[in-house]
C-alpha cells in the first residue's frame, strides 16, 4: 500500500478545517462554537487523546448525547486515526458494559449525558470524560495533526437496531461515510449551503443522526443546533429560534408535529424537511404541509449503507414512495433466486453504493450473509419501483405471511387497523397454520372493540390478509426511530 | 372492430349453441356480469379451449387479442373475429404496449375484454401468480374485473393435442366483480399487486386450484399469451444508469454508457442466505 492512499484530507476529521473561523459551527442550550473555536478544541482534545495512548486503529467507545463534546472527542479520536464507537448515553451499566466489552474499547469517554454511567472501575479499561479531555494539556500543546487515512479506513462503529435478532456493530469507513455527506449536500439549487442551519435531535449513536444532521452540515460549514431529547413543543422552539433550514427526523417526531398545535410559522424557515428509519404516513406528510407549510421528503438507507441509498428530495416523488437512488447506487430487485424482477413486481432491494460498510465487526457470517464479494448489498427490504424509476418499500422479506400460497405482507395490515379508531399501535404476524401454511395474527394496543375492528378489517382486505387472531395488549414495543420491535420468533 | 357485422353475429351465435350441444357446461354467477359496460373478464388459463369455453357462456360479447397468425389460417379467419379476437402482432415488448392499447380502446368503447392474468398457460395445473397488466388496465381505464374459475377443459384438449374431445363436462364460476377503488392509489405500483393478488385468491376460490407465487411458463415469459407484461423494450433494471463498475466477477458492460442497461448487473446470491435470517 503506497503511502499516497493516505490523505489528510480523506480523514473525516478534516471537514470542519476549511471553514470560515467566525462561522458558527455548533449551538447546545446557550453555548455556541465557531469554526474556529471548534478546531481548536478538537486539537487540545487530539493531543489529550494521544496522550492517553491513543492512536491509529484504536477504538474509542464514546457514551455521549446530542452534545458539543461527542462531537469534539469523536473529530479528535478521528483525527488520530482512532475509530469511534458511539454508544447510547442512556444505557443501563451493565447493557454499557456489555457493549464496550464486545467492542475491545482502548478507551471510554462519557459525555454530560452518560449519567447513568460512571467512572466505575468495574470497566476493564481506561475511562475518562469528555470534560476532562477538551480540558486538555494545555501545558503540553503538543502538535497533534491529523492523522492521513485511506478512504477504506474504519472511521465509525454502530450498532445495527438490531430489531428482530442479536444486534450487530456496523463498520462505517471514511469514504463510504463521506461520500453520503457529499451526496447529501448536493449541488445545484437544492444544495446545502454554509448559511444553512441544521437540528441535531437524532441520536448521534444512530446513522441518520450521525451522518445527515450532524456531519453533513459540518462538512458543507453550516452550523448544527444540538438537542439531547426530541420534545415537540421545545424542538419546534429551537427550530424557530435559530431560524432552522434542515430537520432530519424520525416518523414518531414528525408524527407528533404533525398531531400537535405548535404555531403554524414555526417552521418557516425550514428548507429541507426530512424522514427516514422507517416508514411516515401520508396523511403526515399532508397535515405537515398544511400546518407548517413543509414538504417532508422520505429517503430510504441503512447503517449498512453510511444512510442515505435513495431520496424524494428534490424530485417531486411521491408521497408514499422514498425517491429514487442517488447518482452512483446502483439499485436492484430481485426474485428469490436473485434474478431481476420485472418493473411493477416486488423484489428484495439489492444495492451496490459508494457508501457501503466494511462488514460487521468481528462477525464475518453475519457479514458474509448480507455482503457478497462483487460488492451487493442484500438488504433483506421488499420493494417495487415504478414506471418512472421511484422505489416503494413494502416490508421486510422475513416478516411475509404466506397464506394457502399467497404472500401477506405485515406492513400492509398495519397500516390498515392502524386506521381504526382507537388503536394506538399494532403488530401483525404469522403463525403456522395446518391447512393455509400460516395465518396472520395480530397485537393490538388501544381502546377498541376487537369484533369491531374484524369486522371492519374484513371490509378493507381481502380475506386472506385477514388476522385469523387478534389480542389486545397494553402496548407495542418500538425503537425511539418507530420500527416496531417483533417477537423473536424465527421466521 | 373486427367481428361486430351481422355475418359474425350470426356465426358467434351459432357457435354458442354448438358448444352447448357438444359438452356438458354448468355455468354459475352469470348474474355478475355487467349487461351493458366495459369490464375485464379475467379467467385461470389451463388449455387452449379455454378460449372457446369462455367466451361461449357469457351473455355477451367477448373480445381478446389474439396472434396476427391467426389470420393467416382460413380455418381461423373468420372464426376468431367473430369470437371477438383483434389480430395484434405481440412478438415483442413494444408490441405489447400496442396489444394493451388495443386492449384499452375495446374498454373505452364500452365492451367486455379478456385477459388471462397468469399471462400464458399454467403447465402446472395450479393457479399461478396473476401479471400486473390487467390491474394496470383496469385502472386505466376505470373498469372492474370479472374473475372466473373453470374446470374441465383440460379434459376437453389436454396438452399436445389439437382437437376438442367431446361430451366432456365443463364447470364455469363467474365471481363477483372487484373494484380498482378499493386497493388504493392508481399510481402506487403496490396498488397494481394488491389487486391483482386479490383477483387471483378469488379465482383459486372458484376454480378450485391451489396457488403458487411464480409465474406460469418462466421461460417462455417473453412471449405469454395475453401481453398483459407492463414491460418496454428497453427494460430498465437499474433505476438510474449506471455502469458496472467492473470490479465484479462476470459483469457484462454495456456498450453504451449512458442508456438505461437492458443487461442487469446481476448481483450474485451469497451461498449462505438459508442458515440465519434473523437480523
Amino acid at each position: 500500500m503506497s503511502a499516497t492512499d493516505r490523505h489528510t484530507d480523506v480523514n473525516l476529521a478534516s471537514i470542519i478545517e476549511a471553514h470560515s473561523a467566525d462561522a458558527t459551527a455548533l449551538i447546545e442550550g446557550q453555548q455556541s462554537i465557531t469554526y474556529g473555536e471548534l478546531r481548536s478544541t478538537v486539537a487540545r482534545c487530539r493531543a489529550a487523546l494521544s496522550a492517553r495512548g491513543i492512536g491509529v486503529g484504536c477504538r474509542v467507545v464514546l457514551a455521549a448525547g446530542n452534545e458539543i463534546g461527542f462531537v469534539v472527542t469523536a473529530l479528535a479520536a478521528l483525527g488520530l486515526g482512532a475509530q469511534v464507537a458511539p454508544i447510547n448515553p442512556y444505557s443501563p451499566a451493565p447493557e454499557a458494559r456489555r457493549k464496550i466489552e464486545s467492542l475491545n474499547a482502548d478507551l471510554v469517554v462519557l459525555g454530560e449525558a452518560a449519567t447513568s454511567l460512571t467512572d466505575d472501575d468495574r470497566y476493564d479499561v481506561d475511562v475518562t470524560s469528555t470534560g476532562e479531555l477538551i480540558a486538555g494539556h494545555d501545558s503540553q500543546q503538543a502538535q497533534s495533526p491529523i492523522v492521513p487515512v485511506e478512504s477504506a479506513d474504519v472511521a465509525f462503529l454502530l450498532s445495527t437496531s438490531g430489531v428482530s435478532g442479536v444486534a450487530k456493530v456496523a463498520m462505517l469507513t471514511h469514504g463510504g461515510m463521506a461520500w453520503v455527506q457529499r451526496s447529501l449536500i448536493g449541488d445545484g439549487h437544492q444544495q446545502l449551503l454554509p448559511t444553512d442551519i441544521s437540528l441535531g435531535v437524532l441520536p448521534v449513536a444512530h446513522i441518520l443522526g450521525l451522518n445527515i444532521a450532524v456531519l453533513s452540515t459540518l462538512r458543507v460549514g453550516g452550523a448544527v443546533v444540538l438537542q439531547r431529547r426530541f420534545n415537540p413543543e421545545e424542538s419546534l422552539d429551537l427550530i424557530r429560534h435559530h431560524g432552522v433550514t434542515m430537520v432530519v427526523g424520525a416518523p414518531p417526531m414528525w408524527h407528533q408535529w404533525a398531531i400537535g398545535d405548535g404555531p403554524p410559522d414555526a417552521m418557516n424557515t425550514v428548507r429541507f424537511a426530512r424522514s427516514g428509519a422507517a416508514a411516515l404516513r401520508p396523511a403526515a406528510v399532508e397535515r405537515l404541509k398544511q400546518r407548517y407549510g413543509i414538504q417532508v421528503a422520505q429517503g430510504y438507507g441503512l447503517t449498512e449503507t453510511s444512510a442515505v441509498v435513495t431520496t424524494g428530495r428534490g424530485i417531486d416523488a411521491p408521497v408514499t414512495s422514498v425517491g429514487r437512488p442517488l447518482p452512483d447506487v446502483a439499485l436492484v430487485l430481485v426474485d428469490d433466486e436473485g434474478n431481476p424482477v420485472d418493473v411493477g413486481d416486488v423484489g428484495e432491494v439489492v444495492i451496490r453504493t459508494p457508501g457501503l460498510f466494511a462488514g460487521y465487526l468481528d462477525d464475518d457470517a453475519a457479514t458474509e450473509i448480507v455482503l457478497t464479494d462483487d460488492g451487493w448489498l442484500w438488504t433483506g427490504d421488499l420493494g417495487v419501483v415504478d414506471d418512472r424509476g421511484f422505489l416503494y418499500l413494502v416490508d421486510r422479506m422475513k416478516n411475509i405471511v404466506i397464506v394457502s400460497g399467497f404472500n401477506v405482507y405485515p406492513a400492509e395490515v398495519e397500516d390498515v387497523i392502524m386506521q381504526f379508531p382507537g388503536v394506538r399501535a399494532v403488530v401483525v404476524d404469522g403463525k403456522a397454520h395446518g391447512l393455509t401454511g400460516e395465518t396472520v395474527t395480530a397485537h393490538v394496543a388501544g381502546e377498541i372493540d376487537i369484533d369491531e375492528l374484524d369486522a371492519w378489517v374484513r371490509t378493507q382486505l381481502s380475506t386472506y390478509k385477514c388476522p385469523s387472531e387478534y389480542q389486545l395488549v397494553a402496548e407495542v414495543p418500538q425503537t425511539p426511530t418507530g420500527k416496531t420491535l417483533r417477537h423473536g420468533s424465527p421466521r | 372492430m373486427p367481428g361486430s357485422d351481422a355475418t359474425s353475429r350470426v356465426v358467434l351465435g351459432g357457435l354458442r349453441r354448438l358448444v352447448h350441444q357438444l359438452w356438458d357446461i354448468e355455468v354459475s354467477g352469470l348474474e355478475h356480469v355487467p349487461k351493458d359496460g366495459a369490464a375485464l373478464i379475467c379467467p385461470n388459463h389451463l388449455s387452449f379451449c379455454d378460449s372457446i369455453f369462455v367466451p361461449a357462456v357469457l351473455p355477451r360479447r367477448l373480445w381478446a387479442i389474439g396472434k396476427a397468425e391467426y389470420m393467416d389460417s382460413w380455418k381461423t379467419k373468420h372464426l376468431f373475429p367473430a369470437m371477438g379476437m383483434i389480430p395484434v402482432d405481440r412478438s415483442g415488448g413494444r408490441k405489447s404496449m400496442v396489444a394493451l392499447d388495443a386492449a384499452a380502446d375495446v374498454l373505452d368503447a364500452g365492451h367486455l375484454f379478456l385477459i388471462y392474468p397468469e399471462g400464458t398457460r399454467s403447465r402446472s395445473r395450479n393457479l399461478h401468480k396473476g401479471r400486473t397488466g390487467a390491474a394496470r388496465l383496469a385502472m386505466r381505464c376505470g373498469v372492474p374485473i370479472i374473475p372466473v374459475g373453470h374446470t374441465g377443459t383440460l379434459d376437453v384438449q389436454p396438452p399436445g393435442q389439437f382437437t376438442m374431445t367431446p361430451r366432456k363436462k365443463v364447470t364455469i364460476h363467474i365471481g363477483a366483480p372487484l373494484y380498482v377503488a378499493d386497493f388504493g392509489a392508481i399510481t402506487d405500483p403496490r396498488t397494481h399487486r394488491r389487486m391483482i393478488d386479490a383477483v387471483m385468491f378469488e379465482i383459486a376460490a372458484l376454480s378450485g386450484q391451489s396457488y403458487v407465487d411464480t409465474y406460469a411458463g418462466k421461460k417462455d415469459a417473453a412471449h405469454d399469451d395475453t401481453g398483459t407484461r407492463p414491460t418496454a423494450p428497453d427494460q430498465a433494471v437499474t433505476v438510474t444508469p449506471t455502469r458496472p463498475t467492473g470490479r465484479a466477477n462476470g459483469m457484462p458492460q454495456p456498450a453504451d454508457e449512458t442508456a438505461t442497461s437492458t443487461q442487469a448487473p446481476i448481483p450474485t446470491r451469497p451461498r449462505v442466505r438459508e442458515a440465519a435470517q434473523g437480523d
